[in-house]
């Protein structure tokens, strides 16, 4: 299988971003490492060269290394080649510029990993509007330092209600048990 | 005044035979709805129907698992339904937390924030036993075994404080002062959980397994 | 002095038998939309338990004086328009002029509603009554020229002349020599009836049956009423302008067979947008009923 079309963009990015580390997953894949102040150009410079489906932004905690990765999902209909470009900030206070101004629909995106990963997207005026989580007052739950289980068993497992509803007779029916 | 008791006789029988549903679809449960409506299972011959606003519901079923954002609308439902009501929690998460018992966000006993009246076990449970468990409930009914609403009613503040525990409860319920007061009641007791529970911690691959299981 | 018993005995005894049929035929209308489903389906008096069940409510939300009066003005204007149409050959009011009338308090029963919906505040109940009233704009104008070609064939505006003119069997019917005005007047009864595909005021799972959202209990149960009289006398309009009325039974039996004919297109039917039932209501059977209309002014 000739990977040409993929070998094509990874010398169109390397043209004009020196820095950028491109390669060639597999097929149809292509991968980018770059600085984060240089997403954005390269975002842009991609979208006019034929990558104009901006497919999603995903996040990825890397808790030991103290950095949170974030991953920009092209997709280029003519070229039919899926490009990730993947950048890396630090994980307390970390930052990055907002994608709104190339594609409207990052803002949602962007929203979403504010929340549950607690990065800052500079100029998205909307991050501050509760998105998913209503009512939370807690740190972002999608950090590996999140303890899930230990809040589940503080707030939901309520033993003591338990006991409480039993007191108070506020059982199920459970008459149809004993046939 | 005097205590107020689920119907019996004529109206008993009228309302365990006439039984309008508000099916509550937030989990994959949904799925087993369509064939117990349509032809194969058909609950219509029980005089169930769907109906599409809590205001004209006898039933609320709750098909799946509960976050707290959906709690919050499923309770809000709830008090709009006019009496008698019933609740059926519909699957294993309805009944413990099922496979979401780690969740940060998934409640697990629907009966501390609601009174149900009847639980159907299982993941998923088939059309079979949700007709079977409809059956129960006409029967019940008849007889008068099901009050859910005078339950909540009698113990408001039992239901409303476990609610404050998880969500902000003072927007919309249908008594603000009650509300307002169990809100701020309960406001010392979270800040305590949330301390005990937001201690960052994070897992080694053998501890992800719980306890009593083969590593 | 006897015929004055009667006369009362019929005015208590009619507006009964009318709810009780009507519900019947709901019931009716569930067990053969089941059956046409492949479906057992609910007894036929399936309609009688929800009714005595929702009556036996003991709370139900009130918004406000108007909410309660928007089902009970349209239940009553309802069942002033009951004294005005011949049931069974008997008419509490019988005058040159009745059609009319009656065409003119059909409209209160909506109104009614809007009234009681507005006080509700609920949108999906706004946008319910904005379809009704549009989809009444539109089989209105059909309705009234089918019945304008049936006055104009008799020369009369009553009922009780309509019917006398058709006395004599099946081959006197309106129904043939009327056949377009008659086949019309079916068309626009498909929306009177609120039957697929002209069910955009109550579309359940658009707009949680529009109207109806904010009501609950006693309320429901009354405008459940209402819909129970409302085939009735719906229905009645095309049997006494078309089928030649009848005794009691067979009033009965014709008017159900109306029913049964759009209930059996109801079973099958998706639901149009509210504009293409406008824009079908103007377009087939406004032709049609005028072309009726024409054929009667030319042949008599």
């Amino acid at each position: 299988m000739s990977l040409e079309k993929e070998q094509k963009v990874v010398e169109l990015v390397k043209a004009s971003f020196e820095d950028a580390e491109a390669e060639v997953q597999r097929e149809r894949r292509v991968k980018v490492r770059v600085k984060p102040n240089r997403v954005f150009p390269l975002v842009a410079y991609l979208k006019g060269h034929g990558f104009n489906h901006f497919v999603a932004i995903s996040a990825v905690d890397w808790i030991k290394d103290g950095e949170i990765e974030l991953v920009y999902h092209l997709w280029s209909y003519s070229e039919k080649v899926h490009v990730m470009i993947k950048t890396r900030i630090p994980r307390d206070n970390g930052s990055m510029p907002t994608l709104k101004p190339l594609f409207n629909q990052a803002e949602t995106y962007e929203r979403d990993i504010h929340e549950f990963f607690g990065v800052y997207f500079e100029g998205n005026e909307k991050l501050d509007r509760e998105f998913i989580l209503e009512d939370w007052d807690g740190p972002p739950p999608m950090r590996k330092d999140f303890d899930t289980r230990l809040f589940s068993a503080e707030f939901y497992d309520q033993e003591d209600l338990e006991s409480e509803a039993l007191r108070l007779k506020i059982q199920p029916y459970k008459g149809h048990l004993r046939k | 005044m005097a205590k107020e008791k689920a119907p019996k006789g004529i109206k008993g029988w009228a309302q365990g035979r006439s039984l309008w549903m508000l099916h509550f679809c937030t989990g994959c449960g949904a799925i087993e709805m369509p064939p117990t409506m349509t032809s194969r299972y058909d609950m219509e011959r029980f005089g169930i129907t769907p109906m599409a606003t809590p205001r004209q519901a006898d039933l609320l079923l709750i098909t799946g698992y509960l976050t707290v954002k959906t709690l919050k609308r499923v309770v809000r439902s709830y008090e709009q339904m006019p009496d008698p009501k019933y609740v059926i929690g519909f699957g294993s998460c309805t009944v413990n937390g099922g496979m979401y018992w780690d969740s940060y966000n998934t409640i697990k006993r629907l009966d501390l924030y609601i009174p149900v009246d009847l639980y159907i076990a299982g993941c998923m449970p088939r059309p079979e036993a949700i007709i079977d468990s409809f059956t129960e409930l006409i029967k019940g009914i008849k007889e008068g075994r099901f009050d859910g609403w005078i339950r909540y009613r009698e113990n408001i503040e039992f239901y409303k404080r476990n609610q404050a525990m998880v969500m902000d409860i003072r927007k919309w319920s249908l008594d603000t002062e009650l509300a307002e007061r169990i809100w701020n009641e309960v406001q010392e007791e979270r800040k305590k959980r949330f301390e005990r529970a937001t201690v960052p911690h994070v897992y080694e691959l053998a501890e992800r397994i719980p306890e009593g299981l083969p590593k | 002095m006897n015929a004055i018993g009667i006369q009362i005995g019929w005015i208590i005894f009619m507006p009964i038998l009318v709810i009780i049929m009507g519900l019947l035929y709901l019931g009716a209308a569930r067990k053969i939309t089941a059956r046409v489903h492949n479906r057992y389906g609910p007894p036929i008096y399936q309609n009688i338990i929800d009714v005595i069940k929702l009556f036996s409510k003991k709370r139900a939300t009130n918004h406000g004086v108007m909410f309660s009066l928007g089902p009970i003005m349209a239940f009553s204007g309802l069942l002033i328009s009951l004294m005005f149409i011949p049931i069974g050959n008997k008419a509490l009011l019988s005058f040159n002029g009745d059609i009319i009338v009656l065409l003119y308090l059909l409209v209160i029963a909506p109104l009614g509603m809007a009234l009681g919906v507005g006080e509700g505040a609920n949108p999906m109940g706004t946008i319910g009554i904005a379809r009704a009233l549009t989809l009444m704009l539109g089989y209105e104008v059909v309705l009234v020229i089918s019945a304008l070609s049936v006055m104009l064939y008799t020369g009369s505006a009553s009922f009780m002349k309509i019917i006398e003119a058709q006395s004599g069997g099946v081959g006197h019917w309106f129904l043939w020599p009327l056949f377009l005005s008659a086949l019309a007047m079916d068309m626009a009864l498909q929306g009177v009836l609120g039957e697929k595909p002209f069910d955009q005021p109550i579309a359940p799972h658009e707009i949680a049956s529009g109207p109806m959202v904010e009501f609950g209990g006693k309320y429901l149960g009354l405008l459940q009423l209402y819909h129970a009289v409302a085939i009735v006398v719906e229905t009645g309009i095309m049997v006494n302008l078309f089928l030649g009325g009848g005794t009691l039974f067979w009033w009965f039996v014709k008017s159900f067979t109306v029913f049964f004919i759009a209930l059996l297109i109801n079973a099958v039917m998706p639901r149009f947008r509210i504009g293409q039932a406008f824009k079908f209501f103007w377009t087939y059977p406004a032709a049609i009923s005028l072309l009726g209309l024409i054929l009667v002014a030319i042949l008599k």
